[in-house]
C-alpha cells in the first residue's frame, strides 16, 4: 500500500508549525488602504476598469452591508472582526497583463514552485501525462496568468478571471452575476458582492463537454488581505464541466480572512463538478493566527435533468465556514455533496451542505466524513427541505464522525424539513473512535500502529476520495496525513 | 447612528401581553411564600424581556412560538371537571381537577403532597428555574404554577400498582408541576396523563422533574389527549443515577400547539435510558417533540425511538439532542426517528443533533421520512385487503410496535386502545 506509506512518511516529515507553505513572497505589491468605505469600493471598481453598472451592484450591496449583522449561530468562535482594519484590495504592482509565463514576476513562479502548481502544465502530476489541466492562477486577488486558453476557446469555452469577463461578456454577467447568490444572501456574500477582487469566470455553452480539467489555486499572500473572489460557472444546455480550486497560503500572525462566492449554473441536462481542496494555514499550536474561511458556494439546478456535484477536502484555516448547497429547480434534477473535513490543533470547522428540493424528481446524496483531533471542534451541519411540490424526490445522507484523541468535539446538526408526502428520506450520523478491534486486526498482521491508524482512516474516507479527479485524489490523501500529524498514534 | 439610550422595550404580542397583565392580574392569589413570590417575578420579567421564542432562537427554529400562540384564553375559576377511569385498570389515581391538585389517595409508603403546599411552605422554590437563556417554559410555568403533585417514594420500596398522575382540564388557564423522587432501588410505574374535557381552548403549561436515585427501576409512561384547541408547553425534566434504569414511552395523541421537551441528564455511572415516542398528528395540529439528552458520566447508555404519523395539514417537529460530555467515554446511544407522513398538506421537521466531547463513544442517529412502502401495499391489497384497510394497520403497525417493546400486557393493551381510536378517527 504505497498511498499509506507516503501519508505516513508526510506526518513524520513535517511539524505542524512548521507548517509546509508558511513562506511569505517578497513581491511589491499595489493595495489600497486598509478599511471599508464607499471610497474603497469606487477604488477597486477604478482599478479593475468596471462599467458603471456594475460599480452601483457593488455600491448596492455595501449599503445593505452596513444594516446586516454578522451570523452567529455557527459552532465557531472568534474574536470580532475589525472590518476596518482589513485591505480590501492588494494586486502584484505588475498587471500590464502577461501573455506569456516568461513574462511573469520570477518571484511569483518560484512561488508556485513551491506549491507545486502546474503552471507550467502538469509536471507535479507525473504518471498522469495525458491529463491536461489549465490554471487560472490568483495570486492576492489578481489573476495573473491563464494558460491552455487557446484551446478552450476553440471549444467555445470562455475561461477566464471574473474582472475580465466584466469588461468582455458584460451580457453573461448582467444575466448570471448574483442570480444563485444573491447580493442580498449573508453577512458575508453581501461583503463578498461590494469588495470582491477577483476570481474565476467560466462558460460552456450549449453542448460543449469542456476538454479539460480547469482549476484555479488560490494563495493568500499579503499581510491582512482579506480575499473576496466571485466565480461564476455557466453550464448551458447539455454541457459539461469539472472545476478543482486549490489553497495554501503562508504562515501569519494575525489572522486572515477569506469570504469568497461561488455561484454554478447548470442548464437542462448540463452537469458541473466542483472540487475544492483547501488547505489554508490553520494557526499555530496555540491556535494562533490562521485563515478565517467564511466561504457562501451555491449551485443552481436550473434546467431538467441537470447535476452539480460538490465535493471538498477541508483540511486548512481555523476557521471554516462553509455550506456548498444545491438549490434542485429543474424536474430530475440531481445534487451531490461528498466532504472530509478534517480538524486538528485548535481549527474550528462548521461545514455542511444544503439540498433544496423544488422541481419534481429530484435527488440528492449527502455523504460527509469529518475527522477531528487534537483540541479541534468539527460540526457537519446540513439541511435537505423538500418543498410543496417536489414530488418523488429522494434524499439520502450518510455523515460519519472519528475522533481521535479524548480532546476533541465531534458535532452533526442536519435540518430535514419534508412537505411532500412522495418524498423518500433517510439520514443517518455516526461518531465513533477507531475501534481497538480495528487497530488490532491490522497490527497483528504486522503494520506498526501508526500505519494501521492511517490504513483506517484512510479506509473512512475512501467513499469521498474516490469522487475527486485523480490529480487531486493524490492531493487529498496527503493532505489528510499531513493534517492529522501529531495526533495519530 | 443616533441610537436612543432609552429605547422602548420591543413591542409585546397580544399573547405577551395578555400574560403580563394575567399575571398582575393574579399575583396577589398565586399561593407561595416570599422567596417564591420574588422567585416568580424574576422569571416572568425574563419571560418580558425575551419575549415569547421565535425561529431566530435555535431551539425552537421550528416552532415559533411569538408566532403561533396567537392569543391566551383568560383564567377561568370554578369550572367543576371530574376524573375519568385510569388508562390501566386498577391504578391509584391522583388528580389534577383543572389546575387543583387532589392529593387523598394513600399508597404505601409515598409520600403524596400539593405542590401548593411546597409553594406555601416555599420548599419548592429551589426547582422553580428555567433550565437556559431560552427556557420559555420553565419561565412561563415557573411565573404561573399553582398546584400539581410532589411524590417521594423511599428507598427499596416496590410499588405494584399502578400511579396514574391524571391532570384534566376544560378551559382557562392551567399550570401544573409533578415532582416525582424515586429513591434508591424502588420500582414503580407510573402514569402521567394529561387530557382536555371539552374542545374550548386553553393553555396548558407542566413540568415534571423526575429524579431517579441510584437502581431505581421506573417505567413512566406519557400520554397527552389535549383538546383540539389546545396549547400545551410541557417540559420532563429527568435526572439518572447510577444504575438506574428509566423506562420513558411519550404518546402524543392531542392538542392544537403541543411544545414537549424532554431534558434527560444521564448523572451516575451505568445508567440507561430506553426512550420511545409515539406522535399522531392530525387536523392543523402542530406538535413539536425536543429532546436534549444529556450523557455525562462514563458507561451509561440509552436508546431512543420516536415515530411519527402525519394527517390532514399538521405540522410535526422532532428535534433530539445528545450530548456527550468531557470524559463520559463508553457512552452508547443509539437514536431513530421515522416519520410517515399521509398527506401532502402535512409536514414534518427534523433535527436530530450529536454533540460530542469524547472520543471512545458509539453515538449514532437516523431518520426517515416517507409515505407508506408500495410493496407493502401491494402485498396485502393482493390478498385482497382493500386500500384504505391495508393502509390503516401498516399504520398501526408502525406505531403500534413501540409500545409493544414496554411487554407488560396491561400497559400495552390499553395504549394499543389509544392509538387505533385515534387513527379510525383521524385516518
Amino acid at each position: 500500500m504505497p498511498a499509506v506509506q507516503e501519508t505516513i512518511d508526510q506526518v513524520r516529515g513535517i511539524d505542524i508549525d512548521q507548517y509546509k507553505y508558511g513562506f511569505e513572497t517578497v513581491i511589491e505589491v499595489d493595495k489600497a488602504p486598509k478599511g471599508l468605505s464607499e471610497d474603497i469600493i469606487r477604488f477597486i471598481s477604478a482599478k479593475k476598469q468596471e462599467p458603471d453598472w456594475m460599480l452601483e451592484w457593488r455600491l448596492d450591496a455595501y449599503k445593505r452591508w452596513l444594516t446586516m449583522e454578522e451570523p452567529t449561530w455557527a459552532r465557531v468562535e472568534y474574536p470580532k472582526i475589525d472590518f476596518n482594519d482589513i485591505y480590501y484590495y492588494a494586486a502584484p504592482k505588475n498587471v500590464t497583463g502577461p501573455v506569456s509565463l516568461d513574462e511573469v514576476d520570477p518571484e511569483l513562479l518560484r512561488t508556485y514552485e513551491k506549491l507545486g502548481i502546474p503552471l507550467r502544465e502538469q509536471e507535479i502530476l507525473a504518471g498522469v501525462q495525458t491529463s491536461k489541466v489549465a490554471v487560472d492562477a490568483v495570486f492576492d486577488s489578481v489573476s495573473v496568468v491563464t494558460t491552455f486558453k487557446k484551446e478552450l476557446q476553440k471549444a467555445g469555452v470562455i475561461f477566464m478571471s471574473i474582472s475580465e469577463a466584466i469588461r468582455e461578456h458584460p451580457e453573461l454577467i448582467k444575466q448570471y452575476l448574483g442570480s444563485v447568490v444573491p447580493t442580498t444572501d449573508n453577512y458575508y456574500a453581501t461583503l463578498n458582492a461590494a469588495v470582491f477582487t477577483d476570481g474565476s469566470f467560466v462558460f460552456v455553452p450549449k453542448g460543449v463537454r469542456c476538454p479539460m480539467e480547469l482549476s484555479t489555486y488560490f494563495r493568500i499572500n499579503e499581510k491582512n488581505t482579506g480575499q473576496f473572489e466571485r466565480t461564476l460557472i455557466i453550464c448551458e444546455e447539455g454541457a459539461y464541466v469539472s472545476y478543482l480550486e486549490g489553497c495554501t497560503a503562508p504562515q501569519r500572525d494575525e489572522n486572515q480572512l477569506h469570504a469568497a462566492v461561488v455561484e454554478l449554473v447548470a442548464l437542462d441536462d448540463a452537469e458541473i463538478k466542483y472540487s475544492t481542496v483547501q488547505n489554508w494555514f490553520p494557526g499555530d499550536k496555540e491556535g494562533k493566527g490562521g485563515i478565517y474561511n467564511f466561504v457562501t458556494k451555491r449551485g443552481d439546478c436550473r434546467g431538467a435533468r441537470s447535476k452539480i456535484s460538490w465535493t471538498q477536502v477541508e483540511t486548512g484555516s481555523a476557521i471554516t465556514w462553509k455550506y456548498p448547497s444545491c438549490i434542485l429547480r429543474g424536474d430530475d434534477s440531481r445534487g451531490e455533496f461528498y466532504s472530509i473535513a478534517v480538524s486538528n490543533g485548535h481549527q474550528q470547522i462548521d461545514s455542511g451542505t444544503k439540498m433544496i428540493h423544488l422541481g419534481k424528481n429530484t435527488s440528492s446524496r449527502i455523504i460527509s466524513k469529518g475527522i477531528s483531533a487534537g483540541v479541534s471542534q468539527n460540526t457537519y451541519r446540513g439541511q435537505v427541505s423538500i418543498h410543496r411540490r417536489a414530488e418523488n424526490s429522494r434524499n439520502f445522507t450518510n455523515c460519519d464522525s472519528l475522533l481521535i484523541g479524548d480532546k476533541c468535539g465531534a458535532h452533526t446538526v442536519p435540518y430535514i424539513e419534508v412537505k411532500n408526502q412522495s418524498a423518500q428520506i433517510e439520514h443517518e450520523a455516526t461518531t465513533s473512535k477507531i475501534s481497538d478491534d480495528q487497530k488490532f486486526y491490522a497490527m497483528q498482521r504486522g503494520i506498526p500502529e501508526e500505519e494501521a491508524i492511517a490504513l483506517i482512516v484512510n479506509g473512512f474516507v475512501k467513499d469521498v476520495i474516490q469522487q475527486l479527479p485523480m490529480e487531486f485524489a493524490v492531493e487529498a490523501q496527503k493532505l489528510i496525513g499531513i493534517s492529522l500529524e501529531g495526533s495519530v498514534g | 447612528m443616533n441610537i436612543q439610550a432609552n429605547q422602548p422595550a420591543a413591542k409585546l404580542t397580544v399573547a405577551e401581553t395578555a400574560l403580563v397583565e394575567a399575571f398582575s392580574a393574579q399575583i396577589g392569589d398565586l399561593p407561595g411564600n416570599g422567596a417564591v413570590a420574588g422567585t416568580r417575578d424574576r422569571l416572568l420579567d425574563d419571560l418580558k424581556n425575551a419575549g415569547l421564542p421565535t425561529r431566530r432562537i435555535e431551539s425552537w427554529h421550528y416552532t415559533d412560538l411569538k408566532n403561533l400562540l396567537r392569543s391566551v384564553p383568560e383564567q377561568v375559576v370554578g369550572t367543576k371537571v371530574s376524573s375519568v377511569a385510569p388508562l390501566v385498570k386498577g391504578s391509584t389515581v391522583l388528580s389534577v381537577l383543572q389546575g387543583e391538585a387532589h392529593a387523598d389517595a394513600e399508597i404505601d409508603g409515598v409520600t403524596i403532597t400539593a405542590f401548593r403546599d411546597q409553594l406555601s411552605d416555599g420548599s419548592a422554590v429551589a426547582g422553580l428555574t428555567a433550565l437556559d437563556k431560552d427556557d420559555a417554559i420553565g419561565r412561563l410555568n415557573g411565573s404561573f404554577v399553582r398546584d400539581g403533585l410532589a411524590l417521594v417514594v423511599p428507598a427499596n420500596a416496590e410499588i405494584e400498582d399502578v400511579i396514574e398522575l391524571q391532570a384534566s382540564h376544560r378551559e382557562g388557564q392551567v399550570h401544573t408541576r409533578f415532582p416525582v423522587s424515586f429513591g434508591a432501588g424502588s420500582k414503580a410505574t407510573v402514569v402521567e396523563r394529561h387530557r382536555s374535557e371539552t374542545d374550548a381552548a386553553a393553555l396548558v403549561s407542566s413540568i415534571s422533574d423526575i429524579t431517579l436515585e441510584d437502581g431505581a427501576e421506573i417505567t413512566w409512561i406519557i400520554l397527552q389527549q389535549q383538546g383540539a384547541s389546545d396549547t400545551h408547553l410541557a417540559q420532563i425534566r429527568v435526572k439518572l443515577g447510577a444504575e438506574a434504569k428509566l423506562r420513558l414511552y411519550v404518546v402524543n395523541a392531542g392538542g392544537k400547539l403541543v411544545r414537549q421537551e424532554l431534558r434527560i441528564e444521564v448523572q451516575g455511572e451505568g445508567a440507561e435510558l430506553t426512550l420511545r415516542g409515539v406522535n399522531l398528528l392530525g387536523g392543523d395540529s402542530h406538535t413539536d417533540v425536543t429532546l436534549v439528552l444529556g450523557h455525562n458520566v462514563p458507561h451509561t447508555n440509552s436508546t431512543e425511538t420516536f415515530r411519527n404519523v402525519i394527517f390532514d395539514k399538521a405540522s410535526g417537529v422532532f428535534q433530539g439532542m445528545i450530548k456527550v460530555a468531557p470524559d463520559a467515554q463508553k457512552t452508547d446511544a443509539k437514536m431513530a426517528c421515522n416519520t410517515l407522513l399521509m398527506s401532502d398538506d402535512g409536514d414534518f421537521s427534523v433535527k436530530p443533533e450529536l454533540e460530542i466531547f469524547a472520543d471512545d463513544v458509539i453515538c449514532g442517529h437516523g431518520a426517515t421520512v416517507a409515505d407508506i412502502d408500495r410493496n407493502h401495499l401491494f402485498y396485502m391489497m393482493a390478498r385482497g385487503v382493500t386500500e384504505s384497510k391495508a393502509r390503516a394497520m401498516l399504520v398501526n403497525a408502525f406505531v403500534a410496535e413501540i409500545v409493544e417493546e414496554l411487554e407488560e400486557e396491561k400497559l400495552v393493551e390499553p395504549l394499543e386502545e389509544v392509538i387505533s381510536t385515534w387513527l379510525e378517527k383521524h385516518a
